[in-house]
Parts: C-alpha cells; structure tokens; sequence
C-alpha cells in the first residue's frame, strides 16, 4: 500500500512539474461552468440567429454525457501519457519488480486517477447538468465515462511501443468515445453497427431517457477493458 | 541530396510507426462522416475535418516526434553532421505535408470541393504553419504532457476564429488574419494579394523561429553546450 502511495505520489509530483496538475484540477470546473452557463447562451443566440425552437437544447444530454467522460477521460490520458514516457525511459520494468509490482503499477498510474476523477464527476455533475437526471444516472453516468477513459488509456498504453505510436493511436482511441453520437445522428437500425462501443450504449441512454442502457454499457466496458488488462499486464512484465 | 534523404527517411518513419495506416483509416472515417451528412454542409465540414487533422497534425505529432528523437539521441547526431537546422526543418514540413496533401485531396474531391488546386495549397500552407509551431514547442519541452498543455492555447488561437470565419461570424477584418486566409483557401475560397503577403510574412517568422529552436536544441543536446 506505501509502495503504491508513493508511485502514485511521484506521479503526481511528475505532472505537476509540467503544470499538467492544475491544468487538470481546473478543467472539470471551467468545462463545467462553459457546459452550465455558456451553453444555454449560446442555445438563445443561436435560436435568434437561426430562427428555430431550438438548436442545442436536443443535444443537452449529450453534452451531460461528454461532461461525464470529460475529467476521467483528461486524469486517465495524462496517466497514459506518462507510462509511455516511462515506458520509452525503461523505468516501468524496474518499479513491476520492486514491491510495487505490476498490480501496484497499474493500481497507481490507471486505477486511482480513474477513482479520483469518478469522485469529482459524481459531485460536480449534479451542479453543472443540463438536465435533470435522476439519481442513478447521477451515479452510473460518471461510472460509464470513467470505464470509458479506462479503455482509451489501456489502448494507448497496450497498443502502442513508443511515445510517437502512442500519439497516433490516442487519435483512433478517442473515436471509440464518439460513439455516443450515434444513437443521435444515426436513425434506424444500422446505428447497431457500432453498437459495440460502449459510449453507443450511454448515447442510447441519453438520447431515449432510458437510464437501463447504462449497464450495458458498463458491462461491455468491463468487456473491453479485460482482456487489454491482460494484454498490459503481459506487456509490462 | 541531404534534403532528399531527409525526407525520404523520415517517411520511412513515419510508416514505421504508422502514421499512414492511422490516416488511411481516419480517412475512411472521415468518408464516411461526409457521405453521412446533408449536401449542402459537406463543403464547410470538409474544410473543417482538413484543416483541424491533416493539415494540423505536425502541431499534435511534433512533440512526439520531437520527443522520441531525443531519447534516442538522434539531435546530438545531427549536431555534428553537415545536415544543417533549415534541411532538418524542411525535411520534417515536407514528409508531413505529403500525407496532409494526399488526405485532403481524398476529403475535397468527395466533397465535391470547387476548386480542388487552392484547397490543396491552403492545406500545404496550413500544414507548415502548424507544423512549424509543433517543432517552435517541441523543442522547448520534455515531456508529452507538457507538449500537449503547450499546444491548447495554439489551438484555440488557431481554429476557433478559423471555424468562425468559415461561417463568416468573425468581423470582416479578420479576414486578414493569417490562419483565416489559409482556412479561406482551404475552403476553396479565393484570397487577396495582402492576404497571401501577411501569410508570407507570418510563415517567414516561424521558419526563422524554428531554425533558431531548432539550433538551440543541438547545441544544448545531451545536457551539455556544445
């Protein structure tokens, strides 16, 4: 446990020379406060301009959604970016052999930011959504986002042997995040075709109001994000 | 002949670690994004997709690139090799822009894209811009982390009063703006003569900049001043 408080420690300490730290300390705040108050705005704006009922006011959920992935998806990809750099230095096969091991490593660089940004989302979502979810999404929207940053960092990491493969695969990494588009943008049935992603499921959930969608989603994910598990277990070894 | 050689390895590179792969599915992707949307926005969306990736991705890679040639020591090498800052600097622009180009002519010709030549020269333009600001930020830092925080005000600056301007939201004076002229051009849009000269001048100041980073970094390579 000490093991794994201080790597996750020296980590933070990393990223806050870098001013990474309080890049990511502000940024659920200011996305919050854009997402709560500059939207709206921009909706009214927009209607006036426009001249329709509505413009954004449809896509409100989705922008809930975005939020939820948002702070997971920001700790998990700079905890990536991380292992990557350590992974280029060698250092990673030094700390899986010293008390830390590989379940310590992957505990301090993957699962504790991910815990950390879950926490955050869960308390600032009731404050900045746009609309009115109830309390299971409250808890279980953050959760798919957080499983969601899981596997965008697992791929990165497991895909990639260098800093330079990590960059390209972060761009096809976070396009499994976009299938929460789809239930929106894509009528009828052919939308299943992506319905392994599971972002698709947490769009359903938004874009139909039916918050049973969301466990399929975390349920896929966990889908996901095991077998890269190992993969990265594998790698790092 | 240093010049062709250093293109030519760094597209080998490149492929290496799968830049070509990754745009020939990006770029799939994109098809089907723009077969997906109405007629009448493929035009503006293409330019967007252009302009925001390929022509943009020497400002999201450069870091790595930049990066990785570090922990390999590949700058001290180039310290002491004929191969001088300008050849390095054109080397890297080059190999970049021809996969920006080959993408964007793919993107423009299935958007149906009005004058195909000008898209592909605002593209190549964009492409050293964004390219040039990459290696500028890459190597002044060390970390990726550190490159990225770097690159967020760049792309804020870069393509939200692009974007704006492409629906013509911005004030008209803007339109001398140089990112914007490269936005218009790669739209499609034509471009006046001072629009192109402040462009000039914005791309001659950022090569001078680069090349004095990019000597800055040789000299200081592996810790020491050489």
């Amino acid at each position: 446990m000490k093991a794994i408080r201080l790597s996750f420690i020296h980590m933070l300490l990393f990223v806050r020379r870098d001013m990474m730290l309080l890049a990511a300390c502000l940024t659920p705040f200011l996305a919050g406060i854009f997402f709560r108050f500059a939207v709206p705005f921009l909706e009214k704006i927009l209607i006036n301009w426009i001249g329709t009922r509505e413009v954004l006011a449809p896509y409100y959920g989705l922008i809930d959604l975005f939020y939820c992935v948002l702070t997971p998806v920001m700790f998990c990809f700079i905890a990536a970016m991380i292992i990557l750099e350590e992974h280029d230095d060698h250092i990673e096969s030094y700390l899986c052999i010293t008390t830390l091991g590989r379940n310590g490593y992957l505990i301090s660089r993957i699962v504790i930011p991910a815990a950390a940004a879950y926490i955050i989302t869960t308390i600032l979502l009731p404050v900045f959504s746009l609309t009115n979810l109830s309390i299971t999404e409250f808890i279980l929207l953050p959760a798919t986002g957080t499983l969601q940053a899981i596997i965008t960092a697992l791929l990165i990491v497991t895909l990639s042997t260098n800093k330079l493969e990590g960059m390209a695969v972060t761009k096809i990494s976070t396009i499994t995040i976009l299938g929460a588009l789809i239930p929106y943008f894509i009528p009828g049935k052919i939308q299943y075709a992506l319905s392994f992603l599971p972002s698709f499921w947490s769009g359903k959930a938004m874009q139909s109001q039916k918050p049973a969608y969301l466990p399929i989603s975390i349920l896929l994910a966990l889908i996901w994000i095991y077998p890269l598990l190992k993969k990265f277990s594998k790698k790092i070894s | 002949m240093r010049l062709k050689s250093l293109i030519l390895w760094d597209m080998k590179f490149q492929v290496k670690y799968g830049f070509y792969l990754l745009y020939g599915i990006l770029t799939l992707l994109y098809l089907l994004v723009l077969s997906a949307i109405p007629e009448t926005w493929r035009e503006n969306i293409a330019a967007i997709l252009i302009f925001s990736d390929p022509a943009a991705m020497g400002l999201f890679f450069m870091g790595a690139i930049v990066l990785l040639e570090k922990s390999q020591k590949i700058p001290c090498a180039f310290a002491v090799s004929p191969v001088n800052a300008g050849e390095y600097i054109a080397g890297k622009v080059i190999s970049l822009c021809v996969i920006a180009l080959v993408v964007a002519a793919v993107l423009a010709l299935a958007a149906g894209a009005g004058c195909l030549p000008y898209t592909l020269f605002g593209t190549a333009v964009s492409g050293v811009i964004f390219t040039l600001l990459g290696m500028i930020i890459a190597t002044k830092i060390t970390s990726l982390n550190q490159f990225i925080l770097w690159t967020v005000p760049i792309e804020i600056v870069g393509f939200v009063p692009a974007i704006l301007h492409l629906f013509n939201i911005t004030p008209a004076v803007l339109r001398y703006y140089p990112i914007n002229t490269c936005m218009d051009m790669v739209a499609g849009r034509k471009v006046t003569a001072l629009q192109l000269f402040l462009t000039a001048l914005l791309l001659a100041g950022l090569l001078i900049h680069a090349r004095k980073c990019v000597l800055k970094m040789w000299q200081s390579a592996g810790g020491i001043k050489l």
